[in-house]
């Protein structure tokens, strides 16, 4: 499988539009959340209070990461969980890959993490010999594909059940069925083997609460809680952002996360771990590492725009709400992160000069602000970024400084405008045909520059009598 | 060298955070909502809980039976296996959890089944068909189920069999999520390990079918005792 890069976007796009399939399942998808989505809003009452309530509990620890994060790690290690800080993807992986070498063991199970999907684990640990194994079922199916999540919260989602069953019938060798309970079934009894022989369970992690220093993760399958509490070793990965101040704060995070997601209440599990038991005896593992992974995140903090991405709890609402990702699906964005908050967020972790196309990515309707459970702008946030791509690029391109400065100059001065004016009626008719400058009229074509405008539309040729000109003839007959 | 990183963040923070400074005039919004949210209706009334507890879970495809006292509780358990015996889980070992509010029930059982065995290792409880246990909390407005680990050994005998039936005392049912949390947050400390449980197991990940039972639990029974 070729995963698609986020620098061919406007291509990955085109192509995704052609796929019929993916469409349809799009379509079914993203309606379906959505309205799930507003009926779950609806049965609170008090759900505006909520976003902003959200949106400044995590204003209040980005303004203050330093502090929170170590309040956190402090109160975590007093329980007995070990950290391990990771600048980059390359440093966690590295981590992790020790971690688990260090202790002898091969055989890993995962669950969903958006984290390790960013920092491409499993290549790290396939390269380093380990058998890494994903427990969502989504997650399994495209690890079976060797493929990358299409959406947060439904990673196969780009996947029917006839391609599902192809699937297993070839890899776990099932005989073929369309009957979605025995496809899961067969999930649950192969992943079950790999549980029970796992020697290190790897998890994401949805929030970290500084005063306890508990990390709380979000399912509805029990992969997260089998990978959590079955194997000795647990290693969760979690994004420096991911910190909560209080413990009660939960409420209101468990109250947005999950209606924002799937429309759920709540999902069916929510594991609080806080640090290791204290009893050996006990079920449970015996040993619990946290990598707190920047990659990329401090550096968003530098600007109350963008640091305002690092407030996203990964609930998905915008992907669903957005009517771009809704006709093309994730894997256009050529990331991790898909929708409208993957090309705001994509950009900023990578870096603009291999994603430049991904701000351009969005009508710009603010479908996905409004939907947003913590309020981010993602709007703002594009145009905030199309910005820096700009003046990145401005120096770069003298004429274009040259033909804003001479517009200007025309622009300000009533008589140079007017014989501008005159001078390019008549300079136009070059490009004119049948009263249109367009590209379907073949010999009217615009130079380079300016084909852009015409090449998806026609411009229409300037007057040849200006209003002024009519002007002053009306004068003129009135006399 | 890595063991640099942890300060290098923090320094990398700080840096950007202070870069932030002369934009952030004028865009916060300082005014931080502190306040506590009371979307629901708060009901202190034990059976108007046991009522909402009950409807919730079904809610969420949970069954819920609702008893009086520890003999109506075994004949719950008793239908039960009677009614899974008609469905092809057809339950044969039982494990139980090692709470002592339920110990009685390893006893009682035992002429039920092939084997109830109490507190089962990890590795022996993927045999096992139902996992019974205790809870320490529930949460009636979304039908919740609170295991804290530290009073119990309930994580795995709640998740790795097919079935799970818990035993949950009505006095331990709390309104609301937010009512929970406070509960659980005791003297600054929380326990190492709390799962709250909605419903059985589910995912929609093949064609947004709902499925239920791929990796916990494909049956969830609550059987709620009144306080007598």
């Amino acid at each position: 499988m070729n995963h698609l890069s986020s620098e061919t976007f406007d291509d990955n796009a085109r192509s995704a539009l052609a796929d019929v399939q993916l469409r349809g399942a799009l379509r079914n998808a993203t309606s379906l959340f959505g309205k799930r989505r507003l009926a779950a809003a609806a049965s609170l009452q008090n759900w505006e209070e909520l976003r902003s309530q959200a949106r400044s509990i995590k204003d209040e620890v980005l303004l203050h990461l330093d502090q929170y994060l170590e309040q956190f790690v402090a109160n975590a290690e007093s329980r007995g969980a070990k950290f391990h800080w990771a600048r980059n993807a390359a440093e966690a992986n590295q981590i992790i890959c020790k971690l688990i070498a260090d202790r002898g063991g091969k055989k890993i199970v995962k669950s969903k993490s958006m984290t390790t999907e960013e920092t491409h684990l499993n290549v790290a640990l396939e390269a380093a010999g380990m058998e890494v194994v994903e427990t969502d079922l989504g997650e399994y199916i495209i690890q079976l594909a060797d493929e990358t999540p299409s959406h947060i919260i439904v990673p196969a989602i780009h996947k029917t059940k006839r391609q599902i069953s192809e699937l297993f019938t070839s890899e776990l060798g099932i005989p073929p069925t369309d009957d979605v309970d025995k496809l899961t079934a067969t999930a649950r009894a192969t992943l079950r083997d790999r549980f029970a022989q796992a020697d290190v369970g790897i998890s994401g992690v949805n929030f970290g609460i500084a005063e306890t220093g508990t990390i709380l993760i979000v399912e509805n399958e029990g992969n997260i809680r089998l990978t959590t509490s079955l194997p000795r070793t647990h290693i969760a990965v979690m994004g420096i952002e991911k910190v909560l101040p209080r413990f009660s704060d939960v409420d209101v995070f468990l109250k947005l996360l999950p209606r924002s997601g799937t429309g759920q209440r709540l999902t069916t599990y929510q594991s609080f771990i806080t640090g290791v038991k204290q009893d050996e005896a006990a079920e449970g593992p015996n040993e619990l590492h946290v990598v707190l992974l920047d990659n990329g995140r401090s550096r968003m903090l530098a600007h109350p725009i963008t640091r305002q991405s690092l407030a996203c709890i990964r609930c998905g609402a915008c992907l669903n709400a957005c009517p771009v990702y809704q006709q093309i699906g994730g894997h256009a964005y050529g990331s991790v992160y898909p929708g409208p908050i993957g090309a705001v967020i994509t950009p900023q972790l990578v870096g603009l000069e291999k994603t430049a196309q991904l701000p351009y990515a969005s009508s710009l309707c603010g479908a996905c602000r409004e939907v947003c459970p913590v309020k981010i702008d993602i709007p703002r946030l594009l145009l905030h970024l199309r910005g820096e791509i700009t003046e990145a690029a401005v120096n770069k391109r003298r004429w274009e400084q040259l033909a804003f400065k001479l517009w200007a100059l025309v622009m300000s001065r009533a008589r140079v405008y007017r014989v501008s004016a005159k001078l390019g009626g008549i300079l136009q008719r070059l490009l004119v045909r049948d009263g249109k400058i367009g590209k379907l009229n073949k010999s009217g074509w615009l130079a380079p520059p300016l084909l852009a405008w015409t090449s998806g539309r026609d411009l229409r040729p300037i007057e040849s009598k200006t209003f002024r000109d009519k002007w002053q003839s009306e004068l003129k007959q009135r006399d | 060298m890595l063991s640099n990183a942890r300060e290098e963040i923090l320094g990398s923070i700080r840096k950007h955070l202070a870069a932030s400074g002369p934009f952030d005039a004028g865009e916060t919004n300082d005014q931080v909502v502190q306040s506590k949210s009371h979307d629901f209706e708060i009901k202190k009334n034990t059976e108007s809980l046991i009522e909402l507890f009950a409807e919730s879970l079904e809610a969420v495809d949970g069954h819920c039976v609702i008893v009086n006292n520890e003999q109506e509780v075994i004949d719950a358990v008793r239908r039960i296996l009677v009614d899974l015996r008609a469905t092809r889980l057809s339950p044969k070992r039982m494990a139980v959890s090692d709470a002592d509010e339920i110990r009685y029930l390893v006893e009682s059982m035992s002429s039920e089944l092939d084997e109830v065995a109490k507190a089962p290792s990890a590795t022996e409880l993927f045999g096992f068909d139902v996992g019974l246990t205790s809870v320490q909390g529930a949460i009636a407005e979304t039908g919740t189920l609170v295991l804290e680990a530290d009073r119990e050994q309930n994580r795995l005998i709640s998740l790795v069999p097919p079935v799970h039936i818990a035993v949950l005392d009505a006095a331990k049912i709390s309104c609301t999520l937010g009512e929970t949390l406070d509960a659980l947050y005791r003297d600054g400390k929380v326990s190492p390990a709390i799962t709250f449980i909605s419903g059985p197991s589910r995912t929609a990940d093949i064609e947004l079918t709902l499925a239920i039972g791929v990796h916990g639990p494909q049956e969830l029974y609550v059987i709620v005792k009144r306080a007598c």
